[in-house]
């Protein structure tokens, strides 16, 4: 029920501390969250994947995490230097619904904030969950090493629980992924993400 | 004639966990007083979200209990044990637990500071703060409630946490909570055994 209750918390500190309060507060929990959750490291992306499938890494607390291992990013000497994974569903889609049978309609704070985010932030957001999201595996990537490199994660794009899609050129352009690649992969996925070797010289960098 | 039951997905732990780190950030800022206050109006927000309800008698009040198709039913379980005692087998916040304590580590202390500052204020029934708002919800959803054309009121008789903590009144009020409920002392007592939480439900 925390879950359900806690966009009555977000409409009240929307009026405290405005939506843009709202979004540095989400960020700052997602800094926390994945400052306690260790370092991790790994010998290459072979076990680091088989870690993700298994669900022992630190992005499988957000749930069944898929590794594509069919869509590597290579870089300019075609070694692989990191992986698109993908979430079947959105961590909210049972919040939402949850709030859809409990109390009728999701709160318009859910929406202020997602606004907010993709207006002044970066627009990927189609929950106010995206925020404290996006953050979070940013700070956890970091603190995860394969084969000795850090790594960094862009999320590329998400579905929403409406339908709507978001899809981050910005991101796309980091890892040199056609956007209807990633358009493909939201039939089956509600949330794709890159996690790439940090310092990796990629195919068109200059 | 009643829609087919679709039932209540259960939450992400993910976002429980999220909402456990929302709140301890919050408490840094606003102490452990004002937590207990977010956490009591969180409460009582969600509770005055939801639709009213009314029953004929009390025994389809407790068909609905029973059936999750109550207010009261709506985030846990709920067996009658009685007419006016409730149980709830596990609590709606066992599974958001279980995965803080496995992928971050330990339970903030803030969680059970705010529980000690509920229970030295309003009622000694809480052993973390999440029983704060389930405690004040539960309160706040009974008053939503008429059956037979009255409102029905909530007491908590005892709860218990995963690591076994428990919490209730102390004796001399415990006791004729016992009787309204219609339970013994070595009924809770056996009751605690595998239950998360005993609570009375009676017409006010």
């Amino acid at each position: 029920m925390l879950d359900v209750a806690l966009a009555s918390l977000i409409e009240d500190m929307i009026e405290k501390a405005g939506a843009d309060g709202v979004v540095e507060f989400w960020q700052r929990v997602g800094d926390k969250l994945a400052g306690r959750m260790g370092k991790e490291a790994y010998l290459g992306w072979t076990s680091f994947n088989v870690a993700v499938r298994e669900g022992r890494t630190a992005f499988s607390i957000e749930g069944e995490v898929a590794p594509l291992t069919d869509m590597a990013i290579t870089d300019i000497d075609s070694d692989v230097v990191g992986y698109l994974y993908a979430m079947r569903q959105c961590c909210y889609e049972p919040t939402i619904l949850r709030t859809r049978y409990s109390v009728g309609q999701m709160s318009p704070a859910d929406r202020t904030v997602c606004e907010e985010y993709n207006e002044n932030v970066h627009n990927i957001a189609v929950c106010n969950f995206c925020v404290f999201h996006e953050r979070f595996r940013e700070e956890i990537a970091r603190n995860i090493t394969v084969s000795g490199n850090s790594l960094a994660c862009h999320l590329l794009a998400t579905r929403g629980w409406a339908g709507e899609t978001k899809i981050s050129a910005q991101n796309l352009a980091k890892i040199n992924i056609n956007e209807e690649h990633v358009r493909a992969l939201l039939r089956n996925y509600e949330c794709v993400y890159a996690l790439v070797m940090r310092g990796a010289r990629l195919k068109g960098d200059g | 004639m009643m829609p087919p039951d679709v039932g209540m997905p259960d939450a992400n732990p993910f976002v429980e966990i999220a909402t456990h780190l929302f709140l301890e950030d919050l408490a840094a800022k606003v102490g452990v007083g004002g937590l207990n206050n977010y956490l009591v109006s969180l409460a009582r927000n969600l509770a005055s979200a939801m639709p009213e309800e009314e029953y004929a008698t009390w025994a389809e009040f407790l068909e609905a209990l029973r059936s999750g198709r109550s207010i009261l039913s709506t985030f846990e379980e709920v067996r009658p044990v009685t007419d006016r005692c409730m149980v709830t087998p596990r609590s709606p916040f066992e599974r958001g637990w279980r995965e803080y304590a496995k992928r971050v580590g330990s339970f903030a202390p803030v969680h059970m500071e705010s529980a000690e500052h509920y229970n030295a204020k309003v009622r000694p029934a809480a052993v973390t703060s999440l029983h704060i708002v389930m405690h004040t919800f539960r309160e706040a959803a009974s008053a939503r409630v008429r059956v037979g054309g009255k409102t029905i009121r909530y007491e908590p008789l005892a709860t218990v946490w995963v690591d076994g903590e428990k919490r209730s009144p102390p004796e001399d009020r415990l006791a004729p909570l016992l009787k309204r409920a219609g339970i013994s002392r070595t009924k809770l007592g056996m009751l605690l055994r595998n239950h998360a939480e005993v609570w009375l439900l009676e017409p006010f």
